[in-house]
Parts: C-alpha cells; structure tokens; sequence
C-alpha cells in the first residue's frame, strides 16, 4: 500500500495526460485559447506597470531636459509635416497616374498603433505579442510596421492582445523587390539566434542583381503577394551568390536591428478586405 | 524449525535419482542434438552478420531508398560580342509532396468509406477504388487552396494523380504548370512555409530575341531518359527522373554535350508504401552547362533579317568573316519564334510552321541553282586555265549559238565589245557562253570543286545538305545514260541547267575569292584571338584576281547591283564587290526565279562576304537579284560598316 501511496501522483499525471491525448481537438482548442486569455491579463498589466515606470523614470527629468526634448520634438514635427506634405502630393500624383494608365489600386489600410507587451525571441521563432486583439479591428495577417520598415504580420488574434511574426522568424516568407527592380524575390526568415543581428535568406535573385557591401541594395516589400502593401523597407542586401544551377542568385539581407528592441508598432488593417 | 534431513525410502520403487541414471545415455544424446542444433543456429547468425553483413546491407539500400535525379539547367549562348542569344529563364509550377499527406490520405479514406456505408448503398466500391477518390479528394482540396490565393477554377487530374501515384510517388506532384511571377508572388506570401504545396523552380529555355536566328540557334525537346553522370552517388537505387532536355535543332543540338547541364540529386529513405523520408540522406544541386560564345553578330543577324521580312518572301543571308571564317550572319526566312518550344510545342503551331515551309534553314540546307553568281566559277576557270585573260575582249550581239540552238543574252541586250570586268558588271551572257565553251565543263566542274561546292562545307550545324551538285559528263551519263553538250556546258558557264549550291556555299566561295585562297571553313564558334583561315592559295595572278575585283566593283557602282549605292545603303567611302543573279527553276506551277547576290567588303583587305538569296513564289514574276537579294546584303554591309569604320565626320 505504501508504494502505492508513493506512485500515486504520477499515476494521476499519467490520467490527466491520457485524458488530454484523448480529448476531442474542439475542447483542447478552447482550453488554450481559455488559458492564454486568463494569462493575458498578466502581460498586459506587466506592460502597463513598465509603462508607469517608464512615466516615473522620465519624471526625474529637469526642466532644461523636457524643454530640450520638446524643441527636438518640434523640429522634428515640422520635418515630418513637410514630408507629409509630400507624401500626399505623390499619392495624388499616383492616384492621377494609376485612372491614367487604368492601373487597379491597392486595397487600403487603417493605422492601428500598438504597444509591445512582450519579446518573445528565440532560434526557433521571433515574435511580438501587442496589446490590442480583436476588440481594436485587428485580424490574423495583417502587416505590421515601424519606423524602419516591415515588422512582421499577425499571427494570431486574441480578445485584447496578438501575437506578430517577425520578419525575421523562419514561418514568414514573403514577395519581396529590390529597390528601382520589379521582379519578385523570395525572403525567408532565417534561423537566427539571440544576441546577434537578425537575418533572412534570400532566393530566386534574377542573376543581372548584383548587391557588394560596398553598394549594398535596399530590399521592399513587392505588393504582388497580397498580404504586404507595395514600398516597405525589409532589408540590405550585402552581398549574393550564383547558385550552382546557374538560373539564380541567392543571399541573405541584414534587418533593422531595431526590430529587436521595439516597444512600438503600427499595425494595417485592411479596410476593405478581399472577400 | 527443526532441520529434517529427507531420507529415501528404500521400499519405493524407482526413486528420482535412479530414473535420471537409467537415462543419462539417451539425455547426453538429446544434450548432444541441442548443442548442435544451437550450434548450427549461432553458426548461421554469425555467417549472416559477418559473412553476409554487407550483401544485406546493400539489399536493405536498395528496397529502402531511393534516388531523385533533378536535370541541370543548360549552358547559354552568345554573339560575338558577349550579348546573350539564349539563356534559360525559371519556370515556376505548384507542387504537391504527397508523401506529406499519407496521414490526410487515410483520414479521408475512412470518411468515404463511412459514407458510403451510411447510405445503405450495396454497390459498395473496392478498396483500391475507395483510395483513389480519397487521394483525388484530398489533392483537390489542396488546390482549391492554390484555387482561393489565385483566383483560378482548377480541377485535378484524376488520371494524371493515379499514374503518378503508382510510378512516382516519391517526386511532387504537379498541380498547376508554368505560373506567372504574380502568382508565384502570392503562393509565395500566402502559402505556409510548412505547407506540402510548394512552389517549384525549374529552368526552361528561353530566347530573349524570339525569331531571331531561329534556324541557327535551334531549340530543344523534352528529354525523359536523362543522362546522369556515373559519379552521382547511388547509382544502384532505383531512380526517378525529372524531365529534362535535349537539342533539336541547330547549335542547340550540335552543341548539346558543351550545353547539357550536370544532373543533381538527393537520395530518400522510403517507407514501405514508398513514400518519401525527409529528409534527404544526400543531396547534390544540378550544375549549369557550359556557356557558348557563337560567331554571330546580333546587329548584322537583326539587319539581315529585318529587310528578308521587308521582302517578305523566302529566302536566306550568309555572312562571314573573311579572315576567319566566323559566320556573322546565318539567317533563313520563313522562321519561328522559339519561345513557342518552350516548354512544349503544341500541335497547331507546329502544323502553322509547316504550311508556311519554315522547317527548313534555307541557308544550309536550300539547294538552288547559283545563276549568274555562278560566272564568278566560270571566270576563274578560265583565267586559270588560260582561256580568258585579264583583257579578253567578246562582241556580245545579244545572242549567242551553240550548235542548232540560239542562247540569248541577258536581256537580250546588244552590248558590242565586251571585256571580263564589263561581262560581269553587266552580267553579260554571251561573254560566259563563249569563254565557258573554250574553258571547257571539265575545267568548270574542276574550278568549282576546287572551291568545294561539291562537298558540305563542314558547319557546326547539323543536317547541312549533302546533295550539292557540279554537273559534268561523267554524272549526265551516269545519272541520266545521256551524253554532254555543248549547250549543257553553255547553261553551267551561266549557272543554270542541274547546278544546286547552298547559299552558305556560296558564302564561302566569295570569302576564299576575297582571301585569295581556295576554301573556306566556315564556324559559328566564336574564337578569341581569332584564328585565321589557312586554306591552300587560288594561284591566280593577281591581274587575273583584280579584273574579276574590278568588275564585282562596277556591279555594286553602275552595274546589276546599283541599288547599293542609293542612299539607303550607301556607306560613303566603303568600296563594294559583289555579283548578282537570277536563277530559275521550272516547278509544277511554272518557272519561279531566285535572285542572288553574292559580295564582299571593302574590295581592299576584304573583311567581310556576303551570299544572299530570294526565292521568288508567282511564276512569271521578275524576282532579280539586284532588286530583291542585293539590298539584303547592303543592309548587312551597312550595319558592319556603323559598327567597325569610323564615322566620317572623323576622318
């Protein structure tokens, strides 16, 4: 009896994952989706506590600071008005070449701005979890972006939360061009560990692309592959090599390291989705 | 407890110990068998796994893997000066790997089974039956995924997808065949990274100027049955390969071997239903064949071309290199545009082909009677045997007679006192019968063979014509059992009766008369540092060789090929030489003409030969050669000249 007694609690894991292995997928599916929104709450509120500490710490700052602070600021809003200013006569411009040329246009976006909750970097994914979820409009693909470019694009929606892929993670594959070239090249996500800076393979480079450190080549978003809108920074290209089979180049691009230390992103959300 | 030591009990009959005694013999004996049964059995593992070890190790490679050989892409060509003729451009197909589906397969299996037996139906199908649909389910359901990124209606092929189950498991199935980038660019966003369907890259060939040169260039076929090169490891597997491809036609099948990439490959452990382990025990990317730089000049080629389609009938350009016998130019007209054999030529297209009679490359393979660029043959006959000399004087009456028959002059002109510069300049008949009766057909035949127009000139091509002929005595009474007149001799001296030549021939012979040497082999192989012709010298005097010059000059200035000097063509300062002729030939439908026009520039320290033919196709029409086939060469002389002499402005 007393051995019995010993091997009791395993006997009641062993149960308990019996129960689990055989339990219809439906239930499993809830009870994780159950537990990730009872989890969530934790992120949030470690989130919103950094932020208050975040607040506090800047508070410490003297006047002469802030007022430093909000003299860049300004100047830098001024800047970002002028290129406003011409961003929306090129987009008038375009508008006017695309009914020109019957040219079809490419869906719009609504701009959801979100916070980083967490980090979640590691060889075998790199992800972001942000804090809106479905309760802000957000759905599963769509493109997140920062300052610099491309983030990555949801992966999965929650009720006040979502997860984002980088672009950095192997699951993410996109269509991608080189700057001032429309022919689509595939980007990869590559395995890349922690501490070093993020890159991605490159294949199905046409061989007339030629990148050197040197003259290296901006890599864009190509807007064929209808997840991504056309024109967002991805990466540098540094350097590619001819394949063996002689029909390609391949290489690998270098990513904005800030992509590993954001505490912002915007997401897209398409306005009207494709049915 | 107290120790009570057993005791036997003499009065019992047959204790254990004397049963076991009674039998010892017999229990050695069994013993004995047992060992040596044991014995046998150890014996036999031992032979199996040390004797026997590597023979079953083979056997279990051989059942349990498998060898994929994927083709290399081929090499690609160029002209001369670097630009690309044919590459290969990727092809890309959505692929499904069925190996990943085996669990979907089953699971799919199990629901048609279970709705079958729902509707209570007896005519329930077979197994086999009831795996098909389940496979054919399964696939579809995967391209109705391809279906939704892409917007198509696509259906699987049920026939296909069994035939490719049962042969080739192993290799991904094709779904959809040679999409645009735009749907690579969607698949490749839209489908997961991990995901059986994948998009798949091939190479095929492509052509990036289309029609350009087809004839020469060539294209390829499908070819199933690879060659793979003995050092790809696993050559003892059982081995599936993808389609690869071979020349047809042209440089692409006589240079097949240069251009035939090097196969890759990988090696898969296989499940006992031979479906594909991942991953690859081994792999080797295919290698790209070697490039070839061809002789061509894409300016010239685009030149000759261009006006052959402004003429719009069928016909032929050679141009070479003099010095080197480079082939700068080889066209042939009606053509095809090659991207329309890649991947496959369809039916129509080929047929649409057909009744156009473009198959065939009139440059190498057309044979035509030369006309009067023939007289070129006849004049050198006849300085080298003597019979015509530099200054050789003929009154031309605009007819001339040879026996009971009257031979008439061209154009039945009256020319009085003509010399052998003025004969050819104005193509003048009379001039070619009389001496051509004195030099005699065996001194002709013997002049032309000495220029090799008897034999094919060797091109890099394959399927150059080989029935070429140079009529004489010999041939007419072997041939037709008739003997030689001297009418006969009188229509070779002018270049008509059975003659048949190759323009390229032809080419060839203006080339060596340009280079003062015999022969000239021609090669569409570019070489860097050039190789110079070193052919045997013609021999003639040189006051001989600047009579014919003089009057291959006067047909380009004020003779039959005066078109040259129009604006259009003219190049100032480039002097000409060159000789026209209009060939006929009776057909079904009446007498066709075929104009000629055979030259070289600059007459001094030539550089480059030009032969030219068109082939007339309404009976009756007068299709010369100084209006159709000489401004095809004067646009191949202009484009060189823009590319290799200075611009006037400099001198």
């Amino acid at each position: 009896m007393p051995r019995f007694d010993q091997a009791r609690p395993f006997l009641t894991l062993g149960i308990v994952l019996l129960a689990w292995l055989v339990l219809p997928a439906a239930v499993k599916r809830v009870a994780r989706l159950s537990f990730y929104e009872f989890q969530a709450p934790t992120d949030v509120a470690a989130s919103y506590a950094r932020d208050l500490q975040e607040f506090w710490s800047q508070k410490t700052r003297t006047k002469n600071e802030v007022i430093e602070a909000a003299r860049d600021l300004a100047r830098l809003n001024a800047s970002y008005e002028l290129r406003l200013q011409d961003d929306a006569r090129l987009r008038a411009e375009i508008a006017r070449l695309e009914e020109l040329l019957r040219l079809p246009s490419y869906g719009e976006f609504r701009a959801e701005p979100a916070r980083v909750v967490r980090r979640d970097f590691s060889a075998w994914w790199q992800r972001l979890v942000v804090r809106k979820g479905s309760n802000h409009g957000l759905r599963v693909g769509s493109p997140v972006i920062h300052g610099g470019g491309l983030v990555g694009r949801v992966a999965e929606v929650h009720a006040h939360t979502a997860v984002v892929e980088l672009i950095s993670d192997p699951a993410v594959r996109l269509a991608a061009v080189f700057d001032g070239d429309d022919r689509p090249v595939s980007f990869q996500g590559g395995s890349n560990p922690p501490l070093r800076p993020a890159e991605a393979l490159l294949e199905y480079v046409p061989l007339d692309v030629f990148a050197t450190p040197a003259s290296p080549r901006r890599l864009v978003t190509s807007g064929l592959g209808g997840v991504y809108p056309p024109g967002l920074y991805v990466g540098e290209v540094r350097s590619l090599e001819a394949s063996t089979d002689g029909l390609f180049k391949t290489g690998r691009a270098v990513l904005d390291p800030r992509l590993g230390r954001l505490t912002e992103v915007t997401v897209l959300v398409p306005v009207d989705p494709a049915p | 407890m107290a120790y009570a030591p057993r005791t036997s009990a003499p009065d019992r009959p047959g204790s254990m110990v004397e049963s076991h005694r009674g039998y010892d013999p017999r229990l050695w004996l069994f013993y004995g068998l047992l060992a040596l049964m044991l014995a046998v059995l150890a014996g036999g593992l031992a032979y199996q796994q040390l004797g026997r070890a590597e023979q079953h190790r083979e056997r279990e490679t051989v059942q349990s893997q498998r060898r994929v050989v994927v083709p290399g892409p081929r090499g690609n060509l160029f002209d001369r000066e670097g630009r690309l003729l044919v590459g290969n451009r990727p092809r890309f197909a959505v692929t499904l790997n069925l190996d990943e589906l085996r669990t979907e397969f089953r699971r799919e299996y199990l629901r048609v089974r279970r709705n079958y037996r729902e509707t209570g139906d007896k005519d329930l199908p077979t197994a086999g039956q009831l795996e098909r649909l389940a496979r054919v389910s399964v696939v579809q359901g995967h391209l109705q995924t391809v279906n939704r990124i892409l917007g198509g209606r696509e259906r699987v092929d049920a026939q296909a997808l069994e035939r490719h189950y049962r042969q080739a498991r192993i290799l991904p199935f094709v779904l959809l065949e040679d999409i645009a980038p735009e749907a690579y660019a969607r698949l490749l966003e839209q489908l997961p990274v991990n995901s059986p369907l994948q998009v798949y890259t091939a190479s095929t060939r492509f052509y990036p100027h289309g029609r350009l040169a087809a004839h020469t260039l060539g294209y390829t076929a499908s070819d199933d049955d690879l060659a793979v090169d003995e050092n790809l490891p696993g050559a003892d597997l059982t081995t599936f390969k993808m389609r690869g491809s071979v020349g047809r036609q042209g440089l692409e099948a006589a240079l097949d071997a240069r251009l035939q990439g090097q196969a890759g490959g990988a090696i898969y452990r296989v499940d006992p239903a031979g479906y594909r382990l991942q991953p690859a025990l081994e792999k080797r990317r295919p290698v790209q064949g070697g490039d070839v730089v061809t002789s061509l000049d894409l300016d010239l080629q685009r030149a000759a071309e261009a006006q052959m389609a402004e003429n719009g009938l069928a016909g032929a350009a050679v141009a070479l290199d003099v010095t080197t016998g480079e082939v700068l130019v080889l066209a042939s007209h009606p053509d095809y545009d090659l991207n329309s054999f890649t991947p496959r030529l369809t039916e129509a297209t080929a047929a649409e082909i057909n009744a156009r009679g473009a198959w065939l490359n009139r440059a190498t393979q057309g044979l035509y009677p030369p006309g009067s660029t023939f007289k070129l043959v006849t004049a050198l006959a006849g300085l080298r045997s003597g019979h015509i000399l530099p200054d050789s004087e003929v009154e031309c009456t605009g007819s001339y007679q040879v026996g009971g028959r009257v031979f008439v002059c061209n154009n039945h002109r009256d020319r009085g006192v003509i010399t052998l510069p003025q004969a050819i300049e104005k193509s003048c008949n009379t001039f070619f019968y009389h001496f051509g009766l004195q030099t005699g057909i065996e001194a002709i035949a013997a002049e032309a063979r000495l220029h090799g127009l008897d034999q094919p000139t060797g091109l890099d091509l394959p399927h150059e014509a080989r029935h070429m002929l140079i009529p004489d005595p010999a041939w007419k009474q072997s041939r037709r059992g008739d003997r030689w007149f001297p009418g006969d001799t009188a229509n070779v001296s002018i270049g008509q009766g059975d003659l048949a030549l190759t323009p390229l021939q032809m080419a060839c012979l203006v080339a060596s008369l340009a280079r003062g040497e015999t022969l000239t082999r021609p090669t569409l192989l570019h070489r860097d540092p050039p190789v110079a012709q070193a052919q045997p010298p013609d021999g003639l005097p040189p006051a001989a060789r600047a009579a014919v010059f003089a009057g291959m000059e006067a047909v380009t200035n004020t003779g039959t090929g005066r078109i040259l000097q129009t604006p259009r063509f003219r190049v100032p300062g480039l002097r000409l030489a060159g000789k026209t002729g209009t060939a006929q030939k009776a057909t079904a439908q009446g007498t066709l003409n075929f104009a000629w026009f055979v030259g070289f520039v600059p007459v001094v320290n030539p550089r480059i030969a030009v032969a030219v033919i068109v082939e007339g196709d309404t009976p009756g029409e007068d299709v010369a050669g100084g209006r159709y086939a000489a401004p095809v060469a004067g646009a191949i002389f202009k484009a060189w000249a823009d590319k290799n002499l200075p611009p006037p402005e400099a001198d």
